[in-house]
């Protein structure tokens, strides 16, 4: 089975933007996440690279790739958890919705993609991923979910995710151009 | 005897003089150091180049939302091991080095000895 990490990519996107611009009904307006909403699908993107970070210990034996699955797990985990302090202050529920289900679903796929694959070919698939996946949900984070959220509080833990998901693409495109070598 | 006593007012008087500026004085070869901060926040040492004098201190403060360290980067000779959000950790440095988060390795930071 051929990994695809453009599929990552485009899922966020696809998503994102289609429910931004692209829905017939709501042609030319912009479609908005509640902070509920936001909040659901930003731990929802956490916890899918907590997997991914999973699989990686599992598979691979590479020095690399292996410090960094270890660091996607530490740090998504610690933002997944100030997420859950803030809305649990703030009162709110975080509510699943298009995003996160279809973000959840292609997760699903990419994680079966993952396990058929071994050795260097599991490793390049991984962080291959893992590039793609940033890329797309850092465009996510600074052009819907900062805009669209009301909270400041919320707004403000969105902010602060941003250069550390920043620092994991750059980290990432790091180990990608070690294992290319 | 009134001169006498002048002059052993004097010298008490001088030595207290002495003693005073004695212990007021710079010891020869003895500096005062210093201690600097570094700031860890939006994932950079700030400053990330920091000079400084053999035997001063410099204290890393981890402002991020996730957890640092801060690890001689050539040989891993030293490290704070990890820092949570809002710890801190403190060197006296009388070297040298270059230094990075061993968690995000793409964090980089540098010591610089200033030549006496």
């Amino acid at each position: 089975m051929k990994v695809n990490p453009s599929l990552t990519t485009f899922s966020v996107f696809a998503i994102v933007c289609g429910a931004m611009f692209c829905t017939p009904a709501t042609a030319q307006k912009k479609a908005s996440f509640s902070d509920a909403e936001i909040a659901s699908i930003a731990v929802t993107a956490n916890k899918i690279d907590i997997r991914y970070g999973e699989i990686a210990k599992e598979k691979s034996k590479d020095a690399d790739v292996l410090n960094f699955a270890e660091a996607m797990i530490k740090d998504h985990q610690g933002v997944i958890d100030q997420a859950v302090a803030l809305v649990t202050k703030l009162g709110v529920t975080p509510k699943n919705n298009s995003t996160s289900k279809k973000l959840l679903s292609d997760a699903a796929k990419m994680n079966k993609q993952l396990r058929a694959k071994n050795g260097d070919a599991f490793n390049k698939a991984y962080i291959d991923n893992e590039v793609a996946y940033h890329k797309a949900v850092i465009g996510t984070v600074e052009n819907a979910l900062i805009p669209q959220s009301q909270n400041a509080e919320l707004k403000g833990l969105l902010q602060s995710v941003l250069p550390v998901l920043k620092t994991h693409l750059e980290h990432a495109e790091m180990v990608q151009k070690k294992i290319a070598g | 005897m009134s001169n006498a006593n002048t002059i052993l007012k004097n010298s008490i008087c001088l030595s207290f003089i002495t003693l005073l500026l004695g212990s007021c004085a710079p010891t020869p070869g003895k500096t005062e150091h210093k201690t600097h901060h570094v700031e860890i926040i939006q994932m950079k040492f700030q400053p990330a180049e920091l000079t400084v004098k053999k035997g001063d201190t410099v204290v890393w403060t981890n402002r991020d939302i996730v957890a640092h360290d801060i690890t001689e980067e050539k040989g891993r000779l030293w490290t704070s091991g990890p820092l949570a959000t809002g710890g801190s950790w403190s060197s006296v440095v009388t070297q040298n080095a270059d230094y990075f988060c061993s968690i995000h390795v793409v964090m980089k930071g540098k010591l610089i000895v200033e030549q006496e």
